[in-house]
């Protein structure tokens, strides 16, 4: 009912840039977000690698590829993309600048707060799913070595495998560390497993 | 222009919260009748009110909206007491290019150009009536609210303040406007010992609930208004009757206006009232709202020389406008007016006594200052809990 996990997002202080020729529906787009409390610079020129913003609003009817300094589904920041267009190959540009919400045009103002809400959220969730792939991927990379440490193990105190393998993760519970650090670990010669345990 | 100016008044005056639509249509009514008073004396634009009366069912708001807009030839409708029809017919107006004049308490997160909001927010009802709660009762409070948008968002910040000042949601529970079987409530609460229980509950739901605590407190003092009081943002004058027996003496809301305050603004005002609807009337805000709004409406529509919404807004935004309930200013930014903060205690003769209030304040719809100030200020990022 009142989406409970999501708190009340607020932007005040964050910095907003518009990626849009100057007109009307701009002016209530520029309006809406200062009234949030967003800080808001807009012009019609590509936005520089060096540059930081908060979040960018860009025209995805006008907008061409290097509008936005960042290849397709790597942006660096949330995105919204402001849309009058069906038309697919633009649609397909709001995808490929990373826009996690969209405007329609003309701009209404009730639409500004829901968009920027969208926008972090799916930046957030996409951040915290790239992590959580690249940590996934390091351990994926890492199991031949925990299958060799096991093995080592085994070998060394006359362990059954799975006995071998407890021992491994016990130590590395004990150390901190992920089954597949400490099978590096052993591995390298840095470490040896206790005796007992 | 010579015509008459239309405005559309768009109020349930019937149904569970009727009484919010008769104090927002009677209000509306005096106005014009003043407003044409005045014309008849070579002074401004005579008014012509059409009402539209929704009788409380949620679907009909929009209908009777489309015919003010597009039959009855209205582009101002002063309207809609609950924030579900004043969403439902933002839509219409806005396709339109008319103007809804919103007077209300409301649940703030909105700044339509195509509304003026004249009604408080929650940094002048919601803020404030903590800041003065919580250091004399404490922080452990118990949420109600309306099951619908008002309830909900009432609720949802009260729980983000709390949080961010160290307090503690008690318990939370949200009603039907209908309902009043309230016994497992009452047991909650007691169970829960709150500091105070905020109430964002309304009609039918809400007075049965204050009767229900009036017992409570009967039956156990640390439950009676002095020690656990029961709060409310919307609670006005024009409710008190339809709590049976007076059961809410003694309990607290929060209004930009009382009829007990005694403004220099409101007393013609308030004479001009008894005389119209009789002198045991208590006059709500939403009366003197009402009042206030179709005044705004009718001089910023003879000032633009055109009820054309843009050029109304701009005629209404900006400058002090005196009204019956003291100077209103309207920020072009959010087109909501500054409004101050009175809290008024229930008292035996129908009213509210006013214990503490505070000059008028901008209104800041998406809790800016909040964040950025001080007070209550706790980072608040976006984050899911897992």
């Amino acid at each position: 009912m009142s989406g409970a996990g999501v708190t009340t997002p607020h932007f005040v202080g964050r910095r907003a840039l518009i990626l849009h020729r100057p007109d009307e529906a701009v002016a209530r787009l520029e309006r809406q977000l200062r009234v949030i409390g967003l800080e808001v610079e807009q012009r019609w020129a590509p936005l520089r690698p060096e540059e930081r913003f908060d979040v960018v609003l860009v025209d995805a009817d006008q907008g061409w590829n290097g509008l936005l300094p960042w290849p397709a589904e790597e942006a660096r920041c949330p995105v919204v993309a402001l849309l009058a267009s069906e038309a697919p190959g633009r649609i397909a540009f709001a995808i490929a600048q990373g826009a996690g919400a969209l405007i329609a045009k003309p701009v209404n103002a009730a639409a500004v707060y829901p968009a920027l809400v969208l926008a972090l959220y799916i930046f957030a969730e996409r951040a915290a799913a790239r992590a959580k792939i690249e940590a996934l991927q390091e351990r994926l990379r890492l199991r031949g070595a925990v299958l060799r440490a096991v093995d080592m193990i085994a070998a060394r105190h006359c362990l059954d495998e799975e006995e071998a393998y407890r021992r491994l993760r016990r130590f590395a519970m004990d150390r901190r560390l992920t089954v597949e650090q400490a099978a590096a670990s052993v591995l390298a010669g840095r470490s040896h497993l206790p005796e007992a345990g | 222009m010579t015509d008459p100016i239309r405005i559309g008044i768009l109020y349930s005056t019937t149904g569970p919260y009727g009484a919010f639509g008769r104090d927002c249509t009677d209000g509306a009514v005096l106005a014009a009748e003043a407003l044409n008073e005045e014309a008849l004396k070579g002074r401004g634009l005579p008014v012509e009110l059409v009402l539209a009366d929704p009788a409380g069912e949620a679907g009909r708001y929009v209908s009777l909206a489309r015919a003010l807009l597009r039959e009855k030839g209205c582009r101002h409708i002063v309207g809609t007491a609950l924030s579900a029809a004043r969403k439902d017919v933002t839509p219409l107006v806005e396709k339109h290019d008319a103007l809804l004049w919103y007077l209300c308490p409301y649940e703030g997160f909105e700044a339509n150009e195509n509304i003026i909001y004249t009604g408080a927010c929650p940094n002048q009802h919601l803020l404030p009536l903590f800041e003065h709660l919580i250091p004399r009762h404490g922080g452990r409070v118990f949420l109600l609210g309306a099951n619908y948008v008002w309830g909900w968002e009432m609720n949802r910040l009260a729980r983000e303040l709390l949080d961010a000042a160290g307090g503690e949601v008690a318990g939370e529970r949200f009603l039907p406007i209908e309902e009043t079987e309230i016994g497992r409530l009452i047991a909650e609460i007691r169970a829960a010992r709150p500091s105070f229980i905020l109430n964002n509950l309304i009609g039918p739901s809400s007075y049965a609930f204050l009767a229900a605590m009036r017992a409570l407190g009967r039956e156990e003092p640390a439950f009676r208004p002095e020690a656990c009081p029961v709060v409310s943002c919307d609670l006005t004058e024009c409710e008190l009757p339809e709590i049976p027996d007076g059961a809410g003496v003694g309990q607290l809301a929060a209004a930009c206006w009382f009829d007990s305050l005694d403004l220099p603004e409101s007393r013609a005002f308030r004479a001009q009232a008894a005389a119209r609807f009789g002198a045991g009337r208590r006059f709500s805000s939403f009366f003197s709202g009402a009042y206030a709004a179709v005044r705004l409406c009718a001089e910023a529509i003879r000032a633009a020389s055109t009820d054309e919404p843009a050029a109304v807004r701009r005629a209404v935004c900006g400058p002090v406008h005196p009204t019956v309930q003291g100077p209103i200013r309207i920020d072009p930014r959010t087109n909501h007016a500054a409004l101050p903060f009175h809290l008024g205690r229930i008292n035996a003769e129908g009213g509210f006594d006013v214990i503490a209030s505070r000059p008028p304040v901008a209104a800041d719809p998406y809790l800016t200052g909040v964040r950025s100030g001080s007070r209550i200020a706790a980072p608040t990022h976006l984050r899911v809990v897992s």
